[in-house]
């Protein structure tokens, strides 16, 4: 290498330390930029004897200033490091991590989305002499090292949409699928497929995904990772991060500040600090299975060595997939193991293990994969039930297990076929009776007296009471009605200039009306008590699992404080009550999203009470109800524990659908962000209260990540459904009506009452 | 606190809001009116000003606002609230905000839970039933279900033919519905199911109710009021007699009522008309009884050619034509009974003071509803400005209008362009309907539109009615 | 014909139009900061959203109403001696200097150079069925009128009748009245451009852009 390249190099490296330090570590930087003007001071005047020599020299002192620095890292700048430009990305590991590759569906900017990046690639392993190429299919977002077209790795749902189109694909054709995870988050808009949706959609169907996945994690942005991080095996470098938010988004929420503010530097480095966002930190919270060691201060493109230990690491991580649902390895999964920790010696490329599997290990695989994401965050939640009662549980679902697979399966399809009988031979007795009587009818009706009805009886019938059973004529008499129907005021609908709606009194609208508009019908938020009363049975509702409580996971310095606050204001232990209930007297599980807890945010508490709410549902075969009152997003404070409620939460929803159950969402206020994006919005029958706001981000965020205005009534209900996002909108005062409706003519086979 | 003490927010316009002014100022009330902008020369602004005390007036955005006038009642002190008709009249919901509010009022009419209950059609009906008082053939509960419906209607034609109606018809209704939205007639059963779907879409689209009432439709009937009156203890209501309505603009509209509702001295029924007047005001009170009925109100039937009444709505206001009653009616022998007055007397919590006993009827009473209108051309509303109206004065008549008769008035297009109600006594009936032509043959009424054309009014489609009057 | 240049020159001379802002209904007022001389604005942003500048609230059945202004101007009058008194409906509050912006000078000239259909009586009009969802659709200029075709539903008295069009075949340019509000007979409704004026109206509108300079 000639000595201006090299110098040019160098200049390269400090500015990326300076920035990644952003301020920080001066002395060293003074240093190395010292040392590097000297040098190219003395160069120009020609006064180094030795070139070679002076600028090895001064290329050790670099990498231990490197070194020396990454023990000082802070999880703020492994931030910055991830979003450097001269970080590695995704085109970076193809070229040098596989063997060959194609990409599909993009060259540069001319891709239905740049930012998400998809190839057929292969890797060449040698067996004895024989040389074998292993197609994968590599799927990640692309950074392109700050190309503006890429958009910063910040996928538009269609560029998601494609990369489920392709995991499809990959299933077809029997190919692993490794995923490479580079983005800050996903692009909040809502056109079609809608960034929540589609996502939700992803993890539904990657679920469910019948070939070994493997993800790897460089930025992991929430809920634009999930769309594709759900996999068998998690890898991450170890200079990534995998937040639930930026630590900047963090610091604003914390901070309070209202869009358009920026947060101190300090809060945001605490933010990031508190967030738990390392490599670290997730392998020892258990959302990462392996960190893939990085070059100090982080991987760049000149770094080869890095590359060739994570095409090692990768093809260990499929092989080691694939053998752990293989019938039969053992010599192969030894090896595995034992390499595994020790000194990077090993060549995998030497081993060969055919990456495709049987039908029955398909399954083992499919199922494996639930196991491991069911097992995720059990910790992070309080669980308060006492241990004698958690036992008893345990007895009870094996019990319902053994239950009702008598009771549905085995009973069932006996008593269906004699029913069916009985029913057709009594349908035939109808026809033969009634020709048999028919001129017998005709004789005794013209008699007087005789058998058809009498005119006496008919007028009786026509002109004095009839027996009416007025129950279920509510007339706008609720069961509970709301603290605000009892001042004395008026109020003023948002739709009164375009519409002329006269102001309301506000006993009667929050009464009466159930708190929508007369004129217009805008539907003014009701509290979640106002459902539990007026859409389910009269004293139906039996809670189940209260004791699981929200806690502080991450010990988020003055979360206890908040959690305290929100559990004494709504007197609840978490954001998600679950519940058995009726409607009509068909028996059904709710879980329900509080918004005044916390905003309705989702954390381990609320996806375990979730998840075990879908199992229950499962095991009863009882419809299952989620509710949303209100869902702000995941809960930030919870950090990962967080995030990975998305796909836990909806592989748990999966396992219930595919066991022939009905999956019902019913939005009622503002529903945004992780839960939407993942275990609400992958339901085929999600349902919305006219007073919902649907989306992936609110207006605010939306404004700050890209830079558009948006209309005020961007996630009405009404948009959401033009945009296919919901497949409805019901009035709140026929929710009853229409859940009643939807129990007995949506879902699966496999429901209790059918 | 004593009746004189009250204050009264006269929550309507017109001719109305005018005769509450005139009972307040015969009770000694004070009295608060509203008017809006388009409303500013109306006759009871006028009167509002010249004989209301302080704070008498006020301009609001709208008399459907119930928060303009919760608010002026507030402002002027206002200790009761009179509806009048139409407007929030029988809307329970307004009574019960008005007596529910921090600053509570006297709402002048029934009591908010009578209102609401017997402003449910379905109610109503099963109400009567339960007491025996006879209703229209058909369903007394929303009907849901196809089979039934058409069961429900095959019996109804099958009824009609036994009781020997040669072109028997059913009317399908949406048991949520009201003035007259929603309902359709079926001649043949075979077309039943298509005008039932109908009807059921459309319940679902407009009250988001499926229920339908399905029930005869009778044709050849007069239409009759009981005019009942009750104070607040509820027990013990009384009849003020009875009225017939039957004569009617092409838009079933009133033009003539006449008290009392037949004429059996002068005219003959085919039926005993005077047990059929018993009857309905015997049922008519044993309903008031019944739910507490605790003010004034009109109960509505129809009576068929063969003399079968059938109990159609109760009205729980006062009503356009309630000094036709008053009228003829004499209280312990005395003339000048005011039923509005006796409404706000009541309604602020006097005692009747007096019983049916001491109620008696003397002559024949007509009411004339004087409108701008087309008579030739389905009643079509006339809008311009009225520059001449006038009447002489008789002791025989009581005029009550909101137009002033020496200043040219401009219709507002807001309302109906109802001008004035003319009342007429005679000793019996031949002698009321004279004087009524007379009135009619002298009365006063010009006017022109921006297009120069000359005042339609109903003048003489009500003269050439005048003759059938009380005829069945 | 109208001669545009003067119409122009005759605007310029008083630019200005007084604005009335009066209580929308009964209630308790209380102003907001703003004096005689100060500048408002009206709503702003990309759907209007924002509302302008607040000029006083009115308090009726405890629930506050703010009054906000609904163009920009100066303020020349502030009826402050009605601080914290019961007003009825229809008072007026605050007077507004407003100088007329570039849409408003338009509307004036076009008024003038239209064929205007006015309307026959006092009433609230709306367009019929037909022509109502075309003018939702792609707006009122996609609207073609010919003689005697069904134009408007007229409704007063709580009665509709319809009326028919009558005047020179053309679209529709400008819409004058208002959804659920009552139009005095003889004011305009709608401006008709027939198809051999176009070409001149969109001089006057090329004119009125260049001519008119916004001002606060």
């Amino acid at each position: 290498m000639d000595t201006e390249k090299r110098t040019q190099h160098l200049a390269e490296r400090l500015g990326y330390i300076r920035d990644v330090f952003g301020g920080k570590h001066n002395e060293n930087i003074a240093l190395l930029e010292s040392k590097l003007q000297e040098f190219n001071l003395r160069l120009s005047e020609g006064s180094i004897s030795d070139e070679n020599a002076a600028l090895t020299t001064l290329e050790d002192l670099f990498d231990f200033v490197e070194r020396k620095l990454e023990a000082e890292l802070t999880p703020m700048d492994k931030v910055r490091i991830v979003r450097h430009p001269q970080r590695i990305c995704l085109r970076d590991i193809l070229e040098n991590v596989y063997d060959n590759y194609t990409e599909i569906g993009g060259k540069d900017e001319h891709s239905i989305d740049p930012s998400m990046l998809i190839a057929r690639a292969y890797i060449t392993r040698r067996s004895g002499k024989k040389t074998i190429n292993q197609p994968v299919l590599v799927i990640g977002q692309e950074k392109g090292h700050g190309e503006e077209f890429r958009n910063g790795g910040s996928v538009k749902p269609w560029g998601n949409a494609k990369a489920l189109q392709y995991m499809k694909v990959a299933e077809t054709e029997g190919i692993p699928i490794h995923t490479y995870v580079f983005t800050p988050g996903s692009y909040p808009v809502e056109d079609y497929p809608g960034a929540a949706q589609q996502i939700a959609r992803n993890l539904y169907e990657m679920a469910g995904l019948r070939v070994p996945v493997i993800a790897v994690f460089s930025e992991g942005g929430s809920g634009g990772a999930e769309a594709i991080g759900l996999s068998d095996r998690r890898l991450m470098l170890s200079h990534g991060y995998y937040s639930v938010i930026s630590p900047e988004g963090a610091a604003a929420i914390e901070g309070r500040l209202r869009h358009g503010q920026r947060a101190a530097p300090e809060l945001i480095e605490k933010c990031a600090q508190q967030l738990r966002i390392t490599a670290e930190d997730n392998l020892r919270m258990g959302y990462i299975d392996h960190v893939v060691t990085e070059p100090p201060l982080g991987a760049r493109p000149y770094h080869y060595d890095f590359f060739r230990g994570l095409r090692q690491e990768i093809i260990r991580a499929t092989d080691e997939v694939i053998l752990g649902v293989k019938g039969f390895a053992p010599f192969r999964a030894m090896v595995l193991r034992r390499r595994r920790g020790k000194a990077e010696t090993m060549d995998l490329d030497n081993m060969y293990v055919r990456w495709s599997l049987s039908s029955s290990a398909k399954d083992r695989l499919v199922s494996r994969r639930h196991r491991k994401f069911n097992r995720l965050a059990r910790n992070a939640a309080r669980d308060r039930r006492p241990v004698l009662r958690k036992l008893s549980n345990m007895g009870w679902d094996a019990w319902w297990d053994i239950y009702s697979y008598f009771k549905y399966d085995l009973l069932r399809k006996h008593q269906q076929k004699i029913a069916y009988l009985v029913e057709e031979v009594e349908a035939e007795a109808q026809v033969l009776m009634e020709k048999v009587a028919a001129p017998w009818r005709k004789i005794t009706c013209a008699l007087p007296g005789g058998a058809c009805q009498s005119s006496e009886q008919t007028e009786r019938e026509l002109t004095t009471l009839s027996d009416w059973d007025e129950e279920g004529q509510r007339n706008g008499n609720w069961s509970y009605v709301s603290p605000r129907a009892k001042e004395d005021r008026a109020i003023t609908c948002p739709n009164a200039d375009s519409h002329g709606c006269l102001d309301l009194w506000a006993p009667d609208l929050f009464g009466e009306f159930a708190g929508v508009c007369t004129y217009c019908g805008h539907h003014f938020p009701m509290e979640y008590q106002w459902y539990l009363h007026n859409v389910f049975d009269e004293g139906s509702i039996f809670e189940f699992n209260a004791e699981i409580e929200a806690g502080n996971p991450l010990g988020f310095e003055g979360f206890d404080v908040k959690l305290e606050q929100a559990k004494k204001q709504t007197g609840l232990k978490s954001g998600c009550v679950t519940f058995e209930a009726r409607i009509d007297n068909v028996k059904l599980v709710v879980a329900m999203l509080v918004a005044p807890f916390r905003g309705g945010s989702v954390g381990a508490a609320e996806g375990e009470k979730f998840v075990q709410a879908a199992e229950r549902a499962k095991k009863k075969r009882y419809p299952f109800l989620a509710y949303v009152h209100g869902t702000a997003g995941i809960r930030i404070q919870e950090g990962t524990n967080g995030v990975i409620q998305m796909p836990r939460c909806t592989m748990a929803v999966r396992r219930y659908i595919e066991a022939g159950g009905l999956y019902l969402v019913l939005y009622d206020t503002n529903s945004y962000a992780g839960p939407l994006a993942s275990f609400l919005g992958c339901s085929p029958y999600q349902f919305s209260i006219r007073s919902a706001n649907i989306g992936f981000a609110g207006p605010g965020v939306i404004k700050e990540t890209t830079g558009v205005d948006i209309p005020p009534d961007y996630h009405r209900a009404y948009r959401a459904l033009s945009r296919g996002h919901i497949q409805g909108i019901w009035d709140r005062r026929d929710a009853r009506m229409n859940l009643k409706q939807a129990l007995l003519t949506m879902g699966g086979r496999n429901l209790y009452y059918r | 606190m004593q009746t004189k003490d009250h204050k009264v927010l006269v929550a309507n316009r017109g001719e109305i809001a005018i005769r509450i002014v005139q009972a307040c100022r015969k009770l000694g009330l004070a009295f608060t009116c509203v008017y809006t902008a388009e409303d500013a020369a109306s006759g009871h602004v006028r009167i509002a000003r010249e004989l209301g005390g302080d704070k008498s007036l006020y301009r609001v955005s709208s008399y459907h606002d119930a928060n303009e006038l919760m608010a002026v009642a507030d402002d002027a002190g206002a200790t009761a609230v009179h509806p009048g008709y139409g407007f929030f009249a029988e809307d329970y919901r307004f009574a019960r905000r008005v007596s529910q509010r921090d600053r509570k009022l006297i709402f002048i009419g029934p009591s908010w839970r009578v209102i609401r209950e017997l402003g449910d059609k379905i109610n109503t009906k099963r109400l009567a039933r339960s007491l025996g008082v006879p209703t229209v053939p058909g369903s007394d509960r929303p009907i849901y279900d196809e089979m039934e419906a058409e069961k429900v209607a095959q019996s109804l034609f099958e009824f009609q033919e036994q009781q020997g109606i040669r072109k028997p018809l059913v009317l399908v209704k949406a048991s949520a519905g009201g003035g007259g939205m929603g309902i359709e007639e079926v001649y043949d059963i075979d077309l039943f199911r298509s005008v039932y779907r109908r009807i059921r879409n459309y319940a679902l689209r407009q009250f988001k109710d499926e229920g339908v009432l399905i029930e005869q439709r009778i044709r050849d009937f007069n239409h009759l009021e009981v005019q009942v009156v009750s104070d607040r203890s509820g027990r013990n209501p009384v009849h003020f007699g009875t009225r017939n309505c039957s004569i009617q603009s092409t838009g079933l509209q009133k033009r003539i009522e006449i008290a009392p509702g037949f004429d059996p001295s002068s005219i003959e029924y085919g039926f005993d008309a005077a047990q059929v007047l018993r009857d309905i005001t015997q049922h008519s009170l044993a309903m008031a009884r019944k739910v507490g009925y605790d003010n004034v109100g009109t109960w509505e039937w129809i009576v068929t050619r063969d003399g079968r009444p059938f109990l159609m709505e109760v009205n729980t206001r006062i009503q356009v034509e309630n000094g036709v009653s008053a009228t003829i009616a004499r209280v312990r022998g005395q003339k000048g009974v005011d039923i509005i007055a006796e409404q706000i007397r009541i309604g602020l919590g006097e005692p009747l003071g007096y019983g049916q006993e001491d109620i008696t009827f003397e002559g024949v009473g007509i009411e004339y509803r004087l409108i701008a209108e087309d008579p030739d051309n389905r009643f079509t509303p006339w809008v311009g400005r009225v520059d001449g109206f006038g009447w002489p004065e008789r002791p025989w008549l009581a005029m009550h209008t909101h137009v002033p008769s020496d200043d040219p008035y401009d219709i507002p297009t807001e309302f109906d362009p109802n001008l004035a109600l003319a009342i007429i006594w005679g000793k019996d009936l031949a002698e009321a309907r004279e004087r009524g032509v007379e009135f009619l043959d002298t009365l006063v009424l010009e006017g022109a539109n921006n297009a120069g054309e000359p005042l339609r009014s109903n003048v003489r489609f009500l003269r050439d009615n005048t003759g059938r009057i009380l005829k069945f | 014909m109208f001669d545009i240049t003067q119409l122009l020159d005759e605007i310029k001379a008083s630019p200005y139009e007084e604005i009335v802002v009066a209580a929308p209904h009964t209630g308790v007022v209380t102003f907001a900061d703003v004096r005689e001389g100060s500048r408002v604005i009206g709503p702003s942003g990309t759907w209007k959203e924002k509302k302008g500048t607040l000029l006083a609230t009115i308090e009726r059945e405890r629930n506050q109403k703010p009054i906000h202004a609904v163009e920009k101007g100066e303020v020349k009058e502030v009826l402050r001696h009605l601080e914290g008194t019961f007003v009825e409906a229809g008072t007026p509050l605050v007077r507004l200097r407003h100088f007329l912006s570039k849409d408003e000078v338009l509307a004036i000239i076009l008024k003038k150079a239209l064929h205007l259909f006015v309307a026959p009586e006092r009433a609230k009009y709306y367009f019929a069925p037909d022509v109502d969802k075309k003018v939702k659709a792609s707006g009122a200029s996609s609207v073609s009128l010919h003689e005697g075709m069904d134009l408007f539903i007229m409704s007063r008295m709580k009665r509709e009748a319809s009326l028919a069009y009558s005047g020179p075949s053309g679209v529709i340019y400008a819409v004058y009245f208002q959804h659920n509000e009552n139009v005095d007979a003889g004011q305009p409704l709608i401006g008709v451009c027939p198809p051999d004026q176009l070409s001149l109206i969109e001089d006057v509108v090329a004119r009125v852009q260049t001519e008119w300079e916004e001002r606060e």
